[in-house]
């Protein structure tokens, strides 16, 4: 997932939207994106933590990738960031999965 | 003296706390008016409201009579202090009575003056205190048990409640049996606080009084500071008294953070001329710092808590690294630094944190946040332990201090109350940035701040005018952006911020704009404006504080 711009209470719901359709055919991993996103405010942050528990519900890993400093301080701040996986960037979320995957088999 | 040399119509800013304790008192008819402390730093103004009170109720149809006291730190063993109290109560109450204000200003008026005035007034009441008094009089905890009491026997005598309003009530606890100060006497004021009739507000050295047991069950009365449009019409307000004419800088305003005995003392100097531009104001600053009665009064403050000269360097001492550290020292530190032990270090910061030099929280001393304060600290650190001369300090100062006006830059806009409004603020403020290159980091934290305080704006404001004015302003190394709406409940006035409804600003999410606010810019003011509200966020740029700030939110 790639959101654009402003991730507010409209720009967050989409997301969850998308996420949940994801999670419901089977996805295991979810990875958000932020390498568009300019800004962020408290209410689109709020309605990522029901993204958490549908991923977690799902038995599944919720990853965001590209996050810029201020936004992960947002996310840490409002308790987020420990529930899901941060990487710099989608190569390294793939990178690490695949690892994660061929050390389970 | 209880009456207070200015006019209630010039009491500007304070006439919510006024009418608030106007209010609580007035609850003394039904027996439920309770005792409480107002709380504040020095010189926000406790004192004028404990008199403009008084002036309320002594002319005022709320038939509630009001005692003023504040004890003289020469009259305080127990035997004098009593006798004083007694007669100042009898003779504020008989004056109250006919409302004859002359009565209150006769000095030296002793215990026999009283009693023959009682009887002229037929005041048996008191007449019967007092002899209660004389029997007792050698025994001073009894004499001092029955002046404590005596607005009490007045209540029940004549049925009119009693407002007994003290100042520096921390001056207390040095009464005095026998020569030996005994903190616990003042415990005997529990009774007579205890009654409805009877409300005590008191008033001091908020560090020292929160210590006294006495006043540990009492509720809590933050006097709060004046807001930016108060201070302004009260300095206004003080201009025209001494007939000059000036607008005090906005930025000074704000250095002084709204403490209306830090205003009249620069207004004051100032006007020794009559014309007065932005340099005069920051002059008189500085010459206030320096040796006006603002420095005097924090010097003395000192000079009472450390009256040894030694130990009074010492602590200068440690005020002063605390100003300039970014995070607490290690007691360790300071004991080597400062060649003390650990016990000398605990007691100095101890008494600095009493003085109101510094703050305590949760066991760990830090720098206080009153800007004066950090200059004046400043100031007598240069001047007794380094030794610089006069104009050295003077020049240090204006340079620091002065806004560098070339560089300063304002832009205002108004932007409707509509979805994703605040984004055209927060775009702009990265412009600014960009074209005054700005830290980037920096930039990036004040528009996260910026949004949640145009939300705030727009949620709390609606329906009213539909639109929020912002300012953002840069200069000194400050970025400053105030944000206002009409919104009349966006401020709880007990602790001056907002969200009244806690519980459902955090089930809508929108609990954590103001801590994110509070995250990402150095200094958050909420204030109520003649229009509504404004969220005032000010970020240091590319100062130790900016920086730290930056690291912290970086480590957590």
């Amino acid at each position: 997932m790639m959101p654009k711009g402003y991730i507010n209470d409209m720009g967050a719901v989409s997301l969850e939207r998308t996420s949940e359709q994801l999670l419901g055919k089977g996805a295991k991993t979810l990875i958000v994106n932020f390498a568009d996103v300019q800004y962020i405010n408290t209410i689109g942050v709020s309605i990522f933590t029901g993204m958490v528990h549908k991923t977690q519900e799902h038995n599944s890993v919720l990853c965001f990738t590209n996050l810029k400093k201020v936004h992960r301080d947002v996310f840490e701040m409002m308790g987020l960031i420990k529930h899901v996986k941060v990487f710099n960037n989608e190569e390294d979320a793939l990178r690490s999965l695949r690892r994660k995957e061929s050390n389970a088999e | 003296m209880p009456f207070s040399s200015l006019p209630e119509k010039d009491f500007v800013g304070k006439q919510e706390e006024l009418d608030g304790l106007t209010k609580r008192i007035v609850l003394a008819h039904g027996s439920q008016a309770r005792s409480a402390v107002l709380s504040g730093p020095r010189g926000m103004g406790k004192t004028e409201l404990l008199k403009q009170l008084f002036g309320r109720l002594f002319w005022g149809h709320d038939r509630v009579a009001p005692f003023f006291y504040a004890p003289s730190p020469a009259v305080l063993s127990a035997k004098a202090f009593s006798r004083t109290y007694l007669v100042q109560f009898l003779s504020q109450r008989l004056a109250y009575q006919k409302k004859e204000q002359a009565l209150l200003y006769h000095d030296g008026i002793s215990i026999d003056d009283i009693g023959t005035l009682a009887e002229e007034r037929g005041a048996t009441w008191a007449r019967d205190i007092l002899d209660r008094y004389e029997r007792s009089a050698s025994e001073p905890l009894d004499a001092l048990r029955i002046a404590l009491n005596a607005p009490h026997l007045s209540v029940l005598a004549t049925g009119t409640p009693v407002a007994v309003l003290i100042d520096e009530f921390q001056r207390l606890k040095g009464i005095t049996i026998e020569g030996n100060p005994d903190p616990k006497l003042v415990s005997l004021f529990e009774e007579p606080m205890a009654s409805g009739k009877t409300p005590h507000l008191i008033s001091g050295n908020a560090p020292e009084i929160q210590e006294m047991a006495v006043a540990q069950g009492l509720e809590r009365i933050p006097v709060q500071p004046l807001g930016a449009e108060s201070a302004m019409s009260r300095a206004r307000a003080l201009l025209a008294v001494h007939g000059a004419e000036g607008t005090i800088p906005h930025l000074l305003l704000r250095h002084l953070g709204g403490n209306p005995f830090y205003l009249a003392c620069i207004v004051r100097t100032a006007c020794a001329k009559k014309v007065l531009d932005e340099k005069d104001f920051w002059n008189a600053y500085v010459r206030e710092i320096m040796e006006g009665p603002l420095s005097l009064s924090w010097s003395a403050v000192l000079k009472d808590f450390f009256p040894d000269l030694e130990v009074r360097r010492a602590a200068l001492a440690m005020a002063f690294m605390m100003c300039h550290a970014a995070d607490p020292h290690p007691r360790r530190w300071f004991a080597k630094s400062l060649g003390l032990t650990d016990a000398q270090v605990s007691a100095t910061a101890y008494s600095l944190y009493l003085a109101g030099l510094i703050r305590g929280e949760f066991g760990v001393f830090r720098a206080t946040e009153d800007r004066v304060v950090r200059d004046i600290i400043e100031e007598l650190y240069q001047k007794e332990i380094l030794a610089k001369p006069r104009h050295e300090r003077e020049r240090l100062f204006l340079e620091s201090l002065l806004p560098q006006k070339e560089n300063a830059v304002h832009f205002e806009m108004t932007i409707p109350m509509v979805k994703e409004s605040e984004l055209v603020v927060a775009q702009c403020l990265e412009q600014i940035g960009k074209n005054l290159q700005l830290n980037e980091d920096a930039i990036g934290q004040m528009q996260i701040a910026v949004i949640e305080a145009c939300i705030n704006a727009i949620e709390h404001g609606k329906g009213m005018d539909n639109k929020v004015r912002i300012v953002v302003a840069v200069e000194m190394g400050r970025l400053e952006v105030s944000i206002e709406s009409a919104g009349p409940e966006f401020i709880v006035q007990e602790t001056g911020e907002p969200f009244g409804d806690q519980a459902a600003a955090k089930a809508s999410g929108r609990g954590w704009g103001v801590k994110l606010m509070k995250r990402f810019a150095d200094e958050v003011v909420f204030e109520r404006t003649a229009q509504g509200t404004r969220t005032v966020l000010i970020k240091n740029l590319g100062t130790s504080t900016g920086a730290r700030k930056e690291d912290t939110a970086n480590r957590e």
